[in-house]
């Protein structure tokens, strides 16, 4: 049985999920990589990197907040199916639409109020640590409502032009 | 026209919408109401970062999720069997047993039915346990243990409420010991009752040395877990990056049932798993700080009072609304959503925080359970191939010991806070 060649835009989504999950596991290892380094320090050495706490809760941050984005792409979000099983399927067949277009049009207003936050952060300039400003830590926010954003126009639009499973 | 936005924002919760959305979408109309900058509903979600518990969050649940994906649960039942399947009720103690400490350390996904259930409904149909009573008491398990550390929805509560995670991890241990041995009780009475003469099991101390020998590594998990944490050698991040670091050496190297290249994809389900809380957590604490500006929780606590002055009338009221709460959401959306309201209200009728931490993660357990539409039920239902209505009945008796448990726990303050300093 012959697999029908990717389309270039699906291969180029292929490579982009791929590439997303090796910076879920890049940043996962350097983060227990790194807490454990810190223990060693502390507890062997009575030393350790001051702001390797803040690192750390950052990193978490990255990690959720793009995690969160790609539980978007495998919708896999807490969310209440109360409704979709109680109504009529006639009735009940609405709602993913409306789901998705509620959840598009909320994480766009979240992509502006970040995008909005960021500017004001670089715009104070406050640092970190080690010269790194606050607002290259925060930039994920805007990253990550964006590639949201994206994806719940996308499963929308796949739902209405009947695109199948395009989601990037 | 608030009242129209409640109720839209509850049909758009019951259609499905992510809860993070809901929550987000209430917190930005909040603001956009106060007439201030959109984003400060970013400022408040970054807040997020402030917390050093999520790093214990995230690391705690890779741990689990390494170990739900390997062959330890079956090394588990080994051992509680070998341990414990020859006495009367025997294999019924050890599903509570094994799921309890599944849960512990896996968090109260359902992965715990789904594991587990898979081994023990078959072995206690085996063994002439009643179906009935097999499925009940296999649904009711998979939530048992969220009260033993390192569980995660302890640890989300403690984030909430700002209260030390060590004292409810102690706090925890007692009502959790008292929940085993009432259900463990139940189960040995029906297991000399219903179980036909003669248990196919036989203790033997050659297949309990080989079971321990076999589940050495997990069996010492806890002393890893424990001791750093309450040595006082390693605060709670550290014992968490401990905990993957050991789990990760026991499970992919020693064992090699896990490959390097299935890590990734236990990763990806981790920090979906992680990511679709914290931005629940995110979104609430935007929500919250507008409800708290407002004096939302003060009026709460002033309406309710009107009506019930006595601290046990409140604890009542708290205890039902939890119950309904836990069988409508998942425990983290529900701790996330629910506690900041809360906290201020038992404050002012004088209850623990610590010991209010127990009553929720006991409601929300229980509320796993409940009919009608308790997770637990569905996903036992679709495991086990039985019908919901059957298992409706068949968790009722042990829903019963678990309310009986719960009464314990709310009103006998000093079984969760005996052994917090």
């Amino acid at each position: 049985m012959t697999v029908p060649p990717l389309n270039p835009c699906r291969r180029a989504l292929h490579h982009l999920h791929d590439f997303e999950k090796w910076v879920f596991v890049g940043l996962t290892l350097f983060l227990a990589g790194f807490a454990l380094l810190q223990i060693i320090l502390r507890n062997f050495f009575s030393t350790g990197f001051i702001w390797g706490d803040t690192l750390q809760r950052h990193l978490v941050l990255w990690i959720s907040l793009l995690g969160a984005a790609r539980a978007t792409l495998e919708d896999k979000h807490i969310q209440v199916l109360l409704l979709p099983v109680l109504l009529p399927p006639r009735a009940a067949r609405f709602l993913p639409y409306l789901s998705d277009g509620f959840s598009l049009a909320v994480s766009a207003i979240l992509l502006y109020a970040a995008w909005i936050f960021v500017g004001n952060e670089r715009a104070a300039g406050d640092l970190a640590f080690s010269g790194i400003p606050y607002w290259w830590l925060e930039f994920i926010f805007p990253v990550s409502f964006a590639m949201m954003t994206a994806r719940f126009g996308f499963r929308l639009s796949g739902r209405l032009f009947g695109a199948k499973g395009g989601n990037p | 026209m608030t009242l129209l936005a409640v109720l839209g924002l509850l049909f758009l919760t019951l259609s499905g919408v992510p809860l993070f959305v809901v929550i987000s979408a209430a917190a930005l109309l909040c603001f956009r109401y106060l007439g201030t900058d959109l984003s400060v509903v970013i400022i408040e979600m970054y807040r997020l970062a402030a917390n050093p518990m999520i790093v214990a969050l995230f690391l705690f649940a890779l741990a689990g999720y390494i170990l739900a994906e390997s062959k330890a649960s079956r090394r588990l039942v080994r051992l509680s069997t070998a341990l414990l399947g020859g006495a009367p009720g025997g294999l019924a103690v050890v599903a509570l047993l094994s799921c309890a400490l599944f849960t512990a350390l896996t968090g109260a996904s359902g992965v715990t039915i789904v594991a587990l259930g898979g081994i023990l409904f078959p072995a206690l149909t085996a063994d002439h346990y009643r179906e009935n009573f097999s499925l009940g008491l296999l649904t009711t398990c998979g939530s048992l243990g969220l009260l033993f550390p390192p569980s995660l929805p302890l640890i989300v509560y403690g984030m909430v409420a700002e209260a030390n995670i060590s004292h409810l991890f102690l706090a925890g241990l007692l009502p959790g010991l008292f929940m085993m041995a009432l259900l463990g009780a139940y189960s040995m009475y029906q297991g000399t009752r219903f179980q036909a003469p003669g248990s196919r099991f036989r203790f033997s101390l050659k297949e309990l040395v080989g079971a321990l020998n076999e589940s050495k590594w997990e069996a010492l998990l806890p002393v890893v877990v424990l001791g750093g944490i309450f040595s006082g050698y390693l605060v709670m991040s550290e014992a968490a990056a401990v905990t993957v670091f050991y789990v990760f050496l026991v499970e992919v190297v020693i064992h090699r049932e896990l490959r390097i290249r299935d890590l990734s994809s236990v990763i990806v389900k981790t920090v979906m798993m992680v990511g679709g809380i914290i931005v629940i957590l995110g979104a609430s604490l935007a929500f919250n700080s507008f409800l708290i500006d407002q004096q939302v929780p003060d009026r709460i606590f002033e309406f309710i009072q009107s009506r019930i002055e006595s601290k046990i009338g409140f604890l009542l009221l708290l205890n039902g609304f939890l119950l309904i709460v836990g069988s409508l959401l998942d425990v983290f959306s529900a701790l996330i959503i629910v506690v900041p309201l809360i906290v201020p209200v038992a404050a002012n009728y004088g209850v623990d925080l610590i010991h209010l931490g127990i009553i929720f993660l006991t409601n929300l357990q229980i509320g796993y359970s409940t009919p009608p539409i308790g997770m637990s039920l569905f996903i036992a239902s679709l495991r086990f191939e039985k019908s919901i209505l059957q298992l409706y009945v068949a968790s009722l008796p042990f829903l019963c010991i678990l309310l009986a448990v719960l009464a314990v726990i709310t009103f006998v303050p000093s079984l969760s806070l005996w052994l917090v300093p």
